[in-house]
This record gives structure tokens, C-alpha cells and sequence, in this order.
């Protein structure tokens, strides 16, 4: 059996708090949204999905990762290089190099696939990037992604680069989504509270004073590094099997930083933050889209104001990073604002 | 029992320890003491395996030390205090503790009840859950004494514990290790400035100097050791000794 650490058991709670706003957003947008808010929902979620592979690295490590839309495109892909039938591929991958374009799988088997590589790659890197100082993996972390997204931009036979990878199979729909976000939630809550989780925030506080609590600082990283990829690869094959359509334009420079603008604004620290930062901006970047239409707003009409997004998602950034840069959670997650206070 | 046998540490073209070479068996509280510069932090740096010596050799309970890092020595039982802090402060007190316990435990180490009691004795039991960063400054170097504990070391190496504390603290603090020398029973070896500390405190006592060792011997024979005095002590403190 299983024994949980207090932390653990907190984690849970925490988690359980989480499932429920996720479930309660989910089930209310199920029955009550249009096509377009099912959609909106589904791209948050897979967006929370993103946040939070981020966050086992970044917020635990505290090394900031620019590579996580190419690993969330690496598992897009990867599924649906294996999952799309073999006649479709025929015809879209005519030129597909090593019988790419001659065999299908199940959705499940291809996502475990999609996984393993995504798992693979993430690895080999990892035993370079761990051992790097902070701002050095970084720069490397972005050079992955710069390189990741030539490669599925320029082997077109593969990736069909800026074209649209069609006929993967929509085998997910919102329920899927909000499923996997839940259990992503659960993952991230318990790594966080585990002893892996509390001795690699420990190195991130201190890496001197928890080398010499014999904390295996590279190791921790190691573990995270891989398991934030497996959540970024599952992410990637939730946005895959919901659309059916993929290109490389979507896992690069934009979503990158939006991604990074959700978790700055939660709190890189915690998951609470992670989600927070997600459903803030998602949904308030559809208030900001609806400005940039240059709508009618109490019979003022505003002027068009395409842009207004980037400029809002740079501020998001600029403004939290300059009046409270461990976002708006800190280092508290959801359970702690019910407790009492015990000191 | 630590043992270290002709350890020098050269620094470019500076020698910041020369040629030392001392015992620590279980049970014994060693001070290190001497001027500022004298190497005494160089050497438990070189101890705990966050500098690698230029020469010498080191062992613990026959065990050779040489070429291994940091977290390597501590989970071998080497535990130790900084002279500036590191604490991890975005954890709680109880968390800070426990990044010591995850490694003992690996180790094969039970959660030892000896713990739960220093906790206690260092007047951190009702502070557990609290933000490592709420605590005072003399708490903070209380947690970083019971963290090192919560490793189960055999070699406890204490750097400057009692800095910045006022003098009631430190008569606490000298108690509490006392207590800790008993019930914990490692080899201890302690670097401070505050000689009444140290002398009430220590079995043995090693004076550094310039890198090199001029004095080893009983707080008594240290306090009446003309180089020592000469060095370090010197005439005022030699006379109210």
C-alpha cells in the first residue's frame, strides 16, 4: 500500500479543490455553452494541460523552460503520424520516409507511442540542460525550441510544415479534456508535496545549502524535466485528437508565451497558480479579443485594435513581474486559503 | 571517527590551509578556532566536500572521502551548518527539516525519536508549519543545527552557531548542543568566536593560524598556550582564564 506523506495528503485536498472548479467549468459549458464556448473551454483546458508541464520543471526547479510548446508538438505529432489512417496519409505524406505513411494505430497505443518518444527526447536533453546554470539552460531551452520547430517546419514530408496535417481522428471531445486536466492536476500536486518535489524546491531556494542535505539536485531536475514533457506530449495529443488538423505554427514563439503569461500571473510555484493564471487569461484575452473588433461599448464606438492581445499578454508580464513576481498565488496553493491559521 | 591526514587547500597563489591533519572520534566536540582568514571555514568546506583539497586525504570510520561531492559525504554522515545561512525559506520549518529526513531515509535511516526531542529542545516545536522566512535569527540557527541532526551524521560540523546571538541565547544554545553531544553521540567539530562558548563547550580544541594548525589540546591548554596567546587569545584573556 502506498503510505502519503502529511504534504501529500494536503496535495490531495488541494487537488480535490482543484478537480471540482474544473469540473463544475466543464460540466456548466457542456450543457449550457455554444459550439464556439465548447471550443474556447476544450482550448483552455489543453492550455491548463500546458501550464502545468510547465510548472513540474519550472516551478519546482525554478530554471525557466522556453521549450514546451516544441515538446507539446512533438507529442501532436508523433501521435498523429501514427494514429491517422493509411489512405489519408497516402495522400497528405506522399513523400513520408521510412513507411511513415504505411501503417495506422489505435488512438491509445499511438499516444502511449507519442509519449515514450516525447519521454525519450526529453531525456537525452535533460542529461545536458540539468547540469546547467539557470540562465544557460534557458538559452538552451530556447534553442530547442527554435530547432524543433525548423525541423517541423522544413521536413515537410514528415510535418507538411506550415500546411495542415489533416485527418487525425477526433476521438476527444470536452470531457476528455477536463478528465486529463484533473489527472495532470493530480500529478503535478503530488510530485510537488513528494520527497522529490519538497528537496528540488529545497535546491531551488538554496542549491549549496541542499547539496549539503544531500539533496541529487541533477536527478530531481532530471525527474521533473521528463515528467513536465510527458504532461507537455499529452497535452499535444489532447490539441491532436480534439482539432484533427495540426501545423507547426501553433507550437512556437506565440503560444510560448502565452503559456508562460498564464503561469507568471498564478504563480510558477504552485498548481493552484498554474490553473489561476490559465482561466484568468484565457477568458480574459476573449474580453480583450472582443476590443480589438472595435465593438460598441455603451454607444462609444471604439476604434479597431488589432494587437491588443500581444500588447495585454506583454503587460500581464511586465506588470506582475514589477509589482509581485511570485504571481498571484506566491507559494500558497488552494487548501491553505481554507486552513486556520496554526501559528 | 573523522580523520584527516595532511589536508592543504592552495588557492592560486594563496595557501589557505596548510598541512592539517587531526582526529574527531564519535562523541568528541572539537573547536576550531582562530583569527579571521585562518582557514577555519576552508577546511569544513573542504570537510564536507564543497572544495576539493590540493592535498591530503580524508576518512570517516575507515571510509576514504577523496573525489567524492557534497551530497555524496552527507549521505555517508557528514552534516553541516554555513557561517551565512541556507535556509530554504519558501519551505516551512517542518519542510526544511524533512529535506534532511528524505536523505536519511534513503539512507536506511529510521525517522529517529531523537529528532521529535531536538525539535523540541531547540524550540522549534510549535513553529512547524510556519514559513522557514517567519522565523527570527536565532531560530533560523537553531533550525539549521536541527536540520543538520535530522541527517543522523556521524560528523556534526557547526560553523559559527552562536553568531549574532546576545549572550542568554548563547548560554541556551551552548546547553542544547551539551544535550546534543549525549544523546546523538557524533563527532562534533565547532567554529566560533565566542571563546567562553567554545571553552565551556569543547573536550578538544585545534587553533588555526595563516592556514596551518599551531595549537591542539584541552580548552585548559589552549588558553595557556603562548602561541595561541601571542596569535589569537591574546594577554587579557589569557590572564582572566
Amino acid at each position: 500500500m502506498i503510505r502519503l506523506s502529511a504534504s501529500q495528503r494536503s496535495g490531495l485536498v488541494g487537488a480535490a479543490l482543484l478537480a471540482a472548479v474544473l469540473v463544475a467549468v466543464g460540466v456548466a459549458t457542456l450543457y449550457f455553452g455554444s459550439r464556439y464556448q465548447i471550443r474556447l473551454v476544450y482550448s483552455a483546458y489543453v492550455n491548463l494541460i500546458v501550464v502545468l508541464g510547465l510548472q513540474v520543471f519550472m516551478g519546482n526547479a525554478r530554471i525557466t523552460n522556453l521549450s514546451h510548446s516544441a515538446f507539446m508538438g512533438i507529442g501532436a505529432y508523433a501521435a498523429a503520424l501514427c494514429v491517422t489512417p493509411e489512405n489519408i496519409k497516402k495522400i497528405s505524406l506522399p513523400a513520408a520516409p521510412w513507411g511513415l505513411a504505411d501503417f495506422s494505430l489505435d488512438p491509445v497505443l499511438s499516444a502511449a507511442i507519442a509519449i515514450a518518444i516525447t519521454a525519450v527526447l526529453a531525456f537525452l536533453l535533460g542529461l545536458f540542460i540539468v547540469r546547467l546554470t539557470s540562465i544557460g539552460a534557458t538559452i538552451v531551452t530556447l534553442a530547442v525550441l527554435v530547432i524543433v520547430h525548423a525541423v517541423f517546419l522544413y521536413r515537410t514530408d514528415i510535418f507538411k510544415g506550415n500546411q495542415a496535417f489533416f485527418g487525425i481522428p477526433q476521438v476527444f471531445d470536452l470531457a476528455w479534456v477536463v478528465g486529463i486536466a484533473i489527472l495532470a492536476v493530480i500529478v503535478c500536486r503530488l510530485f510537488r508535496e513528494s520527497r522529490w518535489g519538497i528537496q528540488l524546491r529545497a535546491s531551488a531556494d538554496d542549491e549549496v545549502g541542499a547539496a549539503a542535505m544531500g539533496v541529487e539536485i541533477y536527478k530531481l531536475r532530471l525527474i521533473a524535466w521528463v515528467l513536465g514533457a510527458v504532461i507537455l506530449a499529452v497535452a499535444g495529443i489532447c490539441y491532436a485528437y480534439f482539432l484533427g488538423t495540426i501545423s507547426a505554427r501553433p507550437f512556437y514563439f506565440n503560444h510560448v508565451f502565452l503559456t508562460l503569461a498564464m503561469l507568471i500571473l498564478g504563480g510558477m510555484r504552485t498548481v493552484t497558480g498554474a490553473v489561476l493564471g490559465t482561466f484568468l487569461i484565457s477568458f480574459g484575452l476573449e474580453g480583450v479579443r472582443y476590443l480589438e473588433t472595435g465593438p460598441v461599448l455603451l454607444g462609444i464606438e471604439l476604434p479597431e485594435a488589432l494587437g491588443l492581445s500581444g500588447i495585454a499578454l506583454g503587460a500581464v508580464i511586465v506588470l506582475t513581474m514589477a509589482f509581485r513576481p511570485t504571481g498571484i498565488m506566491g507559494n500558497r496553493e488552494i487548501e491553505t486559503l481554507f486552513a486556520r491559521k496554526t501559528f | 571517527m573523522l580523520v584527516l591526514n595532511d589536508i592543504s587547500k592552495q588557492f592560486g597563489g594563496v595557501r589557505a590551509v596548510s598541512n592539517v591533519s587531526f582526529e574527531v572520534p564519535a562523541g568528541q566536540v572539537r573547536g576550531l578556532i582562530g583569527p579571521n582568514g585562518a582557514g577555519k571555514t576552508t577546511l569544513i568546506n573542504l570537510i564536507s566536500g564543497l572544495l576539493t583539497p590540493s592535498s591530503g586525504t580524508m576518512s570517516l570510520e575507515g571510509d576514504i572521502l577523496d573525489g567524492t561531492g557534497a551530497a555524496a559525504r552527507t549521505r555517508k554522515g557528514i552534516a553541516r551548518t554555513f557561517q551565512n545561512l541556507r535556509i530554504f525559506e519558501n519551505l516551512s520549518v517542518g519542510q526544511n527539516i524533512e529535506v534532511a529526513q528524505i536523505t536519511a531515509r534513503s539512507e536506511g535511516h529510521e525517522d529517529s525519536i531523537a529528532i521529535g526531542e531536538a525539535v523540541e529542545r531547540f524550540d522549534l516545536a510549535g513553529k512547524l508549519r510556519m514559513p522557514a522566512n517567519a522565523l527570527s535569527y536565532g531560530h533560523l540557527r537553531r533550525l539549521e543545527i536541527v536540520r543538520a541532526l535530522a541527517l543522523n551524521p556521524k560528523v556534526l560540523m557547526l560553523d559559527e552557531p552562536a553568531a549574532g546571538m546576545n549572550e542568554q541565547e548563547t548560554e541556551e544554545l551552548a546547553e542544547a548542543l551539551d544535550w546534543v553531544k549525549t544523546r546523538f553521540g557524533c563527532a562534533t567539530l565547532v567554529i566560533d568566536h565566542d571563546l567562553k562558548f567554545i571553552m565551556t563547550l569543547c573536550d578538544r580544541i585545534t587553533v588555526l593560524n595563516m592556514g596551518a594548525v599551531i595549537a591542539e589540546g584541552t580548552p585548559r591548554e589552549i588558553t595557556t598556550n603562548q602561541d595561541v596567546i601571542d596569535a589569537y587569545l591574546g594577554e587579557d584573556h589569557s590572564n582572566a582564564a
